[in-house]
């Protein structure tokens, strides 16, 4: 048994007085890939948030590897090095062309000299097959090229657990095959991942762990052939049936 | 014709200098306004509340009163607080105060409209807040602020005229001497006005190139010119 790589303990999330998180719990595993389902405002966003601390949690605890990174005195930004996040709206740096984008973080963050960031960069955008168009602009790309990019800007950070938020939702349908391929190569390479999203083939061949979230809590988890198959909860079942059809 | 022309030769040398201390005077203020609207417009929208308050204060002083009486306050008032500045000295503080005020509150609604998700992103990656304003945020910022920023440096050329009131020979301290010299203020004016013309022309071309130079391919704007 190997130590997990992400622990979260009874996590809350209050803007206000909404509550968005009402105590959830998830322990990962390295090399697992975990997919987070449920209805819209269930909370699932926001968990992803609490983990890199983009919004830290009100209440509860995380740790990462073998340091609780929700304790006082963190230094958030080390702690962000370490997880990579990719966004529904590919976020890239409009000024930046792809390859400019993989780069500013090694080097404004990992602090490597310019070449050595660059051969780095080459290297993540091949990962992700886009090598060819290293220079382009952000603006000249379609979207499922941009969110490739994004990956690729993760991944040169060489982070220990990637989280993935709705990667393919902002896409139109024909472009988020190359987009989920790309996710299907990183899992099969081993990088532990939490995965918000509705793609139900992709949940079924490539999550280890599906986790259905509704009302800021975690109502049940298991692997893709339980929870598709036989759902202890009625509302498991309801959801997964409404997005499988 | 032949007077109009026989005038405009002697009075050429005069002018000449007059633009040259123009060009100074406004380089000078839209330089030192840069270098302080920079930080106020960052701090205006990023530093802590209190800041914004004492930077809005500072804002609204200087868009809210006239640039002349800021002139004399700079120039006259000063000293009796202690501090006498030359007129050229008083000319520089006075426009590049002014214009930091104009710059910072450009630099603002630019730094406003890069969306959120840039800074999401860049903190995603490890980077810290100022890190992240400093090489994601303003670069695209200072891009949309740019037909803003040429708009302010147009009206700076023509805004230096106000110093000729401290006695500084610019351009028009130069055209008030030589029209009472040569009795011929309209003469003398017109011939002004086609320098500051062809002053504001040359700018534009100048700004427009960098405008265009800084573009990023395929953002909007590309596909309109």
């Amino acid at each position: 048994m190997t130590s997990p790589i992400l622990r979260i303990e009874d996590v809350h999330k209050s803007y206000g007085a909404l509550q968005v998180l009402k105590g959830v719990s998830l322990t990962v595993q390295p090399r697992e890939v975990v997919v987070l389902v449920g209805p819209s405002g269930s909370g699932k966003s926001t968990l992803l948030r609490c983990i890199n601390l983009l919004n830290p949690p009100t209440k509860g605890r995380i740790w990462l590897e073998d340091q609780e990174i929700t304790a006082p005195g963190v230094n958030q930004d080390r702690v962000r090095q370490r997880i990579g996040m990719v966004f529904q709206e590919f976020n890239l740096f409009t000024h930046l062309t792809a390859l400019g984008n993989v780069m500013i973080g090694l080097v404004k963050v990992r602090k490597m000299r310019k070449n050595e960031a660059r051969d780095l960069a080459m290297f993540e955008l091949e990962r992700v097959g886009l090598a060819d168009r290293a220079h382009y602009y952000p603006a000249q790309l379609s979207g499922g090229q941009k969110q490739r990019v994004a990956i690729a800007r993760a991944l040169g950070m060489d982070p220990h657990i990637m989280l993935f938020d709705e990667p393919t939702s902002a896409l139109d349908p024909e472009l988020t095959g190359e987009v989920l391929a790309v996710m299907q190569k990183l899992a099969s390479e081993g990088m532990t991942m939490i995965v918000v999203s509705h793609e139900i083939g992709f949940a079924r061949q490539v999550a280890d762990r599906i986790v259905f979230m509704e009302g800021g809590v975690v109502v049940e988890e298991g692997t893709p052939q339980q929870m598709f198959e036989q759902p202890v909860h009625e509302r498991t079942r309801a959801f997964l049936r409404n997005i499988t059809r | 014709m032949r007077d109009a022309i026989d005038l405009l030769i002697k009075v050429m040398p005069e002018l000449l200098q007059g633009t040259g201390v123009t060009l100074q005077i406004a380089l000078v203020s839209l330089a030192l306004g840069m270098i302080v609207g920079l930080p106020v417009g960052v701090g205006r929208v990023y530093g802590p509340v209190w800041l914004r308050h004492v930077l809005g204060a500072y804002i609204t002083l200087f868009q809210g009163t006239p640039v002349l009486i800021q002139l004399f306050m700079v120039y006259y008032g000063l000293p009796d607080i202690g501090i006498t500045l030359g007129r050229l000295q008083a000319a520089f503080l006075t426009l590049g105060l002014n214009s930091a005020a104009y710059q910072a509150e450009y630099l603002r609604s630019a730094l406003l409209s890069v969306s959120e998700g840039q800074m999401v992103a860049a903190r995603a990656l490890g980077m810290s807040k100022w890190q992240a304003i400093w090489s994601i945020i303003l670069p695209q910022a200072v891009r949309l602020a740019l037909p803003a920023w040429s708009n302010e440096a147009v009206a700076m050329l023509k805004y230096t005229s106000v110093v000729f009131l401290i006695a500084v020979p610019d351009l028009m301290g130069q055209a008030k001497i030589l029209a009472s010299r040569y009795f011929a203020p309209i003469q003398i004016y017109l011939i002004v006005a086609v320098f500051y013309v062809v002053l504001v022309g040359i700018t534009y071309l100048i700004l427009t190139s960098i405008e265009r130079r800084m573009r990023i391919p395929g953002l909007t704007g590309d596909a309109a010119s």
